[in-house]
């Protein structure tokens, strides 16, 4: 089966500053994978890459056979939404002033049926688009814990419910390919083993695939089937949870050069871990 | 060709003036990123305060001594500082995180009130006035058939000297690095220990005392003042404000280049097109340099981090 | 096909009470003064919703209302003078009942999309600029409309009219002087008509998935456009729709008054509009109709107690108060109703309206404020 995702080797850089370089990658259907790397190393900005935000230098997004971003043609962020690409924030991105129900409905929006002007003469089919809007995002928001806190504006809700109304809201795009970034930044751990559940429960449900960065290393290695790491733009390794916890590579990238570093693989687990906490408080 | 030189040369006396006013657009602008719709107003404070202590001192409307001239022009710019102060803590401080929308009515309200108040029988009056020569306006010589002026010379330099002045001042000073310090972040520059209110207060005074200069100079060139409410001054103040969009708002060469740039225009499309046309031409020159170059032509584009 | 007949409604019924109230000569009963405030009011709420769903709704800044309605005001105007006197040769121009009203209605019409035109071609340089840099655009372009308008010839009398093309007498529309005797044909019913068909637009739009995706652009532009929402198209939606309704209530306002000078609508009327959306609250309905009140009502007010003087510094001083005290507007970002709904609604009320201890809290913040460095 060919991948859903494929990203050919794509490049950007700002000014003299190589942000990102050479990157590829390949997702099949239905697959978790993780991007991790050091604060800095260009993980966002490939999510900016592949939404459409930045358009690359060289190199190319291809969802499902359909060209999405391109140094010539790449399509603007609301059109690669509509192809099934949603993303959530790593700078929580609300609709700050908006209700939690109405931050899910707008991202229904991609998909409504009614027209502008059926909205305004309020037609059968506005009200059906209105009432199908309403049970979608509530549905999604009971699958989130926050159907209770539905007309609460977004702004007040607690931090961990804002990440998670993020990937309710992704999720209301009915998208094929889910981008995470940090979904579990700021929570506690009670919420990251929530979250981790969450994230498993939400992708199988709709058959999602699934990037997702993450600077709990605990959580990556836990439901990540495949890693990819990059450091200052560049890939430094791929690989299952298990292989990337030994690579001499990885540690370097996060613990910087050490005499034996490369040496045993207990010892790099350990600091791996490290590492993990370590950003993970800085975060 | 006379007649092409003779519009340069008043577009570039016009240009030097609306660079003035431009300056403190652009200072509170960069530091505060808001349009402080009441600075025209300052700039009309300025003339009329000109025109109240020449009547104090008796200043009849023959030429005077320069004493006298430069004695009217230093307490007319102080008292516009003072108002300009006076603006910024009553109003405009106690909002300083408030949606900018909310500074720009609150900036609109303080405008319409200068205005209104000033335009009451017992202080200006709502007739226009004549204004005193300070200066011997029409003395000067021809230069290849075009008219120079010495009034026209001594705008010149003096805003020359005013703008070196301040761009001593923001490049070369602690109170000037403080300024950009905060123009580029204001959260940061506190969290330093930049005293910001006090800066901002020092930006609202620079640029109000500016601005006030330019109002006299342009009320002896006109040799009348407008009353205080009339939208002469509000139009005067606009193009001064679209100069530092123009030329990039922020940025102080800018201010200068966009007011020579508009200055020059309106004189040429007034003297070559239609004098009517020549403020639709003013509007129409923003719009395409701004959708040319979105921030300006000295302006730097901030783009958001997602 | 019932829906969308459902759906009218509404509208229909509120026309037909309007208009049974006119006929049974109800507004006359307000006083001619009254009535005359009432007909202003009507106009500015009209004004003040349609510049409340560029500002209010998408969050883009624009400061040049007035230069659509403008546009409204001189080619409704025009139409119902020069149609009067080629249809019914009337001069001064006049419209009969009946077919009369049908021109009006049309020439209503043709003001808001003449004004919608010019908001499709002001709108799109906000897909390039934001904030600040669309604001002074938008007053640049009202500004040329207003201009080139005060360039048109005089308006022609009846001898004249029959020397021209009907295309050519848009040249003359009076703009160096006055456009004057225009038919003056606005009156209760048709002012508010359009009020109540503007309210239930724009509430319906509120209501909606669409008028959601306008909203989505005013909170976060980058995550409107990551969910989906065509931003561009919502932005320019924006300022058509907008541009339509001033462009109509320049229509109503001109064969109100009869006359018109062009300078008239400068950026001062442009403040006013925006003064009523941020004073009712940056997407509330009810909010910027009760200070489209507030804010053409004061001055009737202020000079019927004589301070006629004063006005305009009560009004300037009171706005800066306003703002200082107020800052997100009456009602914020809600309705009147769901406010004031409720245990919640009782609580903000008292908060509306504060206790003397709020009020002297409120004045201490303010001074510290001021004196604090």
């Amino acid at each position: 089966m060919s991948a859903l995702l494929e990203v050919a080797p794509m490049s950007l850089s700002f000014g003299g500053l190589k942000a990102v370089c050479d990157f590829s990658l390949e997702l099949a259907k239905g697959e978790l994978v993780g991007l991790i790397g050091p604060n800095g190393a260009g993980k966002t900005t490939i999510f900016n890459l592949l939404t459409g935000v930045y358009t690359p230098d060289v190199g190319s997004v291809t969802l499902a056979g359909k060209l999405l971003n391109h140094p010539e043609r790449g399509l603007r962020p609301f059109e690669i939404a509509a192809a099934g690409m949603a993303r959530t924030f790593q700078n929580i991105r609300l609709f700050a002033d908006l209700s939690v129900l109405d931050n899910v409905r707008i991202a229904t929006h991609l998909r409504a049926r009614s027209t502008f002007w059926g909205a305004l003469l309020k037609t059968t089919a506005a009200r059906k688009e209105e009432s199908r809007q309403r049970s979608h995002a509530m549905e999604l928001l009971d699958i989130f814990g926050l159907a209770g806190r539905a007309d609460e504006v977004a702004r007040f809700l607690p931090y961990g419910d804002q990440r998670r109304l993020e990937i309710a809201r992704a999720l209301a795009t009915d998208p094929k390919v889910l981008l995470l970034d940090e979904p579990a930044a700021g929570m506690n751990p009670q919420e990251k083993i929530a979250l981790k559940g969450l994230i498993q429960l939400v992708r199988e449900r709709f058959g999602l695939t699934v990037l997702l960065i993450e600077h709990d290393m605990g959580l990556v290695m836990d439901i990540c089937e495949r890693i990819v790491v990059i450091d200052h733009g560049v890939v430094i390794a791929r690989g299952k949870p298990s292989e990337i916890q030994v690579d001499a590579k990885v540690i370097e990238a996060y613990l910087g050069a050490a005499p034996d570093a490369a040496g045993e693989a207990g010892a790099g687990e350990a600091g791996a871990g490290e590492a993990a906490t370590d950003s993970g408080a800085k975060a | 060709m006379s007649f092409f030189f003779g519009l340069l040369l008043v577009g570039f006396v016009q240009g030097c003036l609306y660079a003035l006013i431009a300056l403190g657009y652009t200072l509170v602008f960069g530091i505060l990123q808001f349009i402080n719709f009441a600075h025209s107003d300052v700039v009309m404070l300025g003339a009329w305060f000109a025109w109240k202590y020449a009547q104090w001192m008796g200043v009849s409307f023959s030429v005077i001594s320069i004493g006298t001239s430069l004695g009217i022009l230093g307490l007319s710019v102080l008292s516009c500082a003072a108002v300009g102060f006076t603006i910024e803590r009553l109003a405009y401080r106690p909002l300083r995180h408030a949606p900018r929308i909310n500074i720009l009515i609150t900036a609109i309200g303080v405008s319409l009130f200068l205005e209104n108040f000033t335009q009451l029988p017992y202080v200006f009056g709502s007739r226009d006035k004549a204004m005193p020569q300070l200066l011997d306006v029409y003395a000067g010589f021809d230069v290849g058939g075009v008219r120079v002026q010495y009034f026209q010379i001594i705008t010149v330099v003096f805003a020359f000297a005013l703008m070196a002045l301040l761009s001593l001042l923001v490049y070369r000073t602690r109170l000037g690095r403080a300024m950009r310090a905060i123009s580029f972040d204001t959260r940061t520059a506190s969290l330093m220990g930049i005293p910001t209110g006090r800066v901002i207060a020092y930006t609202f005074v620079l640029g109000s005392a500016l601005a006030a200069a330019a109002g006299i100079l342009t009320g002896v060139a006109f040799g009348s003042l407008s009353q205080p409410s009339s939208t002469s001054w509000i139009r005067f103040g606009l193009k001064a404000f679209i100069c530092a969009v123009v030329g990039g708002i922020g940025s102080i060469e800018g201010a200068v280049a966009g007011g020579l740039l508009i200055g020059i225009t309106e004189q040429l499309a007034g003297g070559y097109i239609s004098s009517s046309y020549a403020d639709a031409i003013v509007f129409g020159v923003l719009i395409l340099v701004l959708m040319v170059r979105p921030s300006g032509i000295f302006g730097v584009t901030m783009r958001e981090k997602v | 096909m019932t829906g969308t007949l459902k759906g009218l409604l509404p509208i229909a019924i509120g026309i037909a009470i309007l208009f049974v109230f006119q006929a049974v000569g109800g507004p006359s009963m307000f006083g001619a003064y009254q009535e005359d405030a009432l007909l202003v009011i009507g106009i500015n709420i009209v004004l003040g919703l349609s510049l409340n769903i560029v500002n209010g709704f998408t969050g883009q800044f624009s400061i040049g209302h007035a230069g659509f309605m403008a546009l409204g005001a001189y080619a409704g105007g025009a139409i119902t003078y020069y149609g009067a006197i080629k249809l019914w040769g009337s001069y001064p121009p006049e419209l009969p009942p009946g077919t009369g009203d049908l021109l009006f209605v049309v020439a209503l019409v043709c003001a808001g999309l003449v004004a919608a035109g010019a908001g499709y071609l002001v709108g799109l340089p906000s897909l390039r600029l934001r904030g600040d840099y669309l604001a002074i655009v938008t007053l640049g372009f009202a500004e040329i409309i207003r201009i080139i308008i005060t360039q048109t010839e005089p308006v022609l009398s009846k001898q004249e009219v029959s020397q021209h093309s009907t295309l050519s007498l848009f040249k003359y529309l009076g703009g160096k002087s006055i456009f004057d005797r225009i038919p003056r044909v606005t009156n209760f019913f048709w002012v508010y008509s359009v009020v109540l068909i503007v309210i239930v637009v724009c509430y319906r739009l509120k209501q909606s998935t669409h008028g959601r995706a306008m909203l989505s652009v005013r909170e976060n532009e980058i995550a409107a456009e990551a969910m989906g929402v065509h931003t561009t198209r919502f932005k320019v939606r924006a300022f058509v729709m907008a541009a339509f309704f001033a462009g109509v209530a320049g229509g109503l306002y001109a064969m109100k008054l009869g006359n018109l000078d062009a300078n008239r609508f400068d950026f001062q009327r442009s403040f006013e509009s925006i003064v009523m959306v941020v004073l009712g609250g940056m997407g509330s309905i009810s909010g910027v109709c009760l200070a489209a009140v507030l804010v053409t009502y004061a001055p009737y007010l202020l000079r019927d107690v004589g301070l006629d003087q004063y006005r305009m510094v009560i009004y300037s001083l009171s706005l800066v108060v306003l703002m200082v005290v107020r800052p997100q507007g009456l009602f914020g970002m809600h309705e009147a109703w769901t406010v004031f709904a409720g245990e919640a609604g009782r609580r903000r009320w008292q908060s509306f309206i504060g206790t003397p201890k709020r009020w002297y809290l409120g004045v201490r913040a303010y001074a510290r404020k001021v004196v604090g460095t």
